[in-house]
């Protein structure tokens, strides 16, 4: 009987534990993070095209636990996937938006999804 | 706190918590800190509202010895260098009887002196400065929370930033700015499933508030959803 109950003991408390709901990324010493701050720190956060309604180059902002961004172009093995670097933060950095005409327009005929003038940026923490 | 993300996005749609400001018709308004402004740094001038270390004057020009127990033990010089070495580090307090202890050495020069000597911290409340107090007294004090905080891309490689408020361009000033003005509701948090904290402290690190939220998405009518909308709609 002592064994029974110990042993429902057991599985309850392993069900405590196990059951705790947890959001926090599987990232647990940031370092995913500091690459990417790192990476991003050196790439733009567009691809020079604007985006034809705006007139600019436009953030679309994603959850800061999304991971991958994929393109897609012409020809074989053009089915690329790149890590989001780029993730907004709290330091109001310089230029800020430059004028229409500063980037290039989609061509007639697009061979790029960094053509559109859309580019993932990951929000903040 | 829980919060449901559909019920949020209904809230934001009505814009319950977004005031709308028209520039056109409005002063601007001191405690409206401009968008593209970061506030915790180090700031120069008196640009900022909400820094109140800057310029509370007094009959005093600071640098200036100020006569001895006159003004100063009233606590009149106390932005600059009168209060910093001149005034109450022996001339004023201690010409008057005021205890050497207690003013010069721990609460006026050591501390308080030196933070309204350099003034230029937002929040940066370390002064003294009614007629009739002490020296050492502390005035009761209030922050200036910023009414809205904007998000930008970061790097050292981009030709233009954009700014994430308002999503996905900001509008013209003649039409107006939505404002978020209570953090655990800007839209960003309702992105993912996750637990947040919100610290503030104040009174000098003696006290803390603290508002903990859950960002949470009922599971069964997540996935309802996602049939419907991934599923079952009609793309056009």
């Amino acid at each position: 009987m002592k064994r029974y109950i110990l042993s429902i003991l057991a599985v309850v408390a392993m069900a405590m534990t196990v059951s705790t709901p947890s959001a926090q990324g599987a990232d647990p010493y940031a370092r995913t993070q500091l690459w990417s701050n790192q990476v991003a720190a050196q790439r733009p956060w567009h691809g020079n095209y604007y985006y034809l309604p705006y007139g600019q180059p436009t953030a679309l902002i994603v959850p800061p636990t999304a991971h991958m961004r994929q393109t897609l172009s012409w020809g074989v093995s053009q089915n690329l996937m790149y890590p989001l670097n780029h993730q907004f933060g709290r330091n109001a950095s310089s230029p800020g938006a430059l004028a229409p005409g500063s980037f290039q327009a989609t061509p007639h005929w697009p061979s790029h999804t960094d053509q559109f003038g859309v580019y993932y940026v990951r929000g903040p923490w | 706190m829980r919060i449901n993300r559909f019920l949020f996005v209904t809230m934001v749609a009505s814009s319950v918590f977004s005031p709308f400001a028209r520039s056109t018709d409005v002063e601007p308004v001191d405690h409206i800190v401009s968008s593209n402004v970061v506030s915790d740094v180090i700031v120069s001038g008196d640009s900022y509202s909400g820094d109140m270390g800057s310029s509370d004057g007094g009959s005093c020009p600071a640098g200036s010895a100020c006569a001895a127990g006159s003004a100063c033990a009233n606590g009149m010089c106390s932005n600059g260098m009168c209060s910093n070495g001149m005034c109450s580090n022996g001339l004023g307090q201690n010409g008057l009887g005021q205890n050497g202890l207690g003013q010069n050495g721990l609460g006026q020069n050591g501390i308080g002196g030196l933070r309204g000597t350099l003034g230029s911290y937002i929040g940066d409340l370390a002064r003294c400065g009614h007629a009739g107090d002490m020296a050492s007294c502390q005035p009761r004090t209030y922050g200036y929370p910023d009414l809205f905080y904007n998000y930008y891309t970061q790097g050292n490689c981009n030709s233009t930033n954009a700014q994430m408020y308002i999503s996905p361009i900001p509008v013209p000033p003649n039409v107006g700015h939505t404002y978020i003005t209570y953090q655990p509701f800007m839209a960003h948090e309702m992105l993912y499933q996750h637990k947040d904290r919100f610290h503030n402290y104040y009174d000098g690190g003696r006290g803390m508030n603290h508002t903990k939220v859950h960002y949470f998405a009922p599971p069964v009518r997540t996935a309802a959803s996602n049939v419907y909308w991934n599923y079952l709609r009609l793309p056009r």
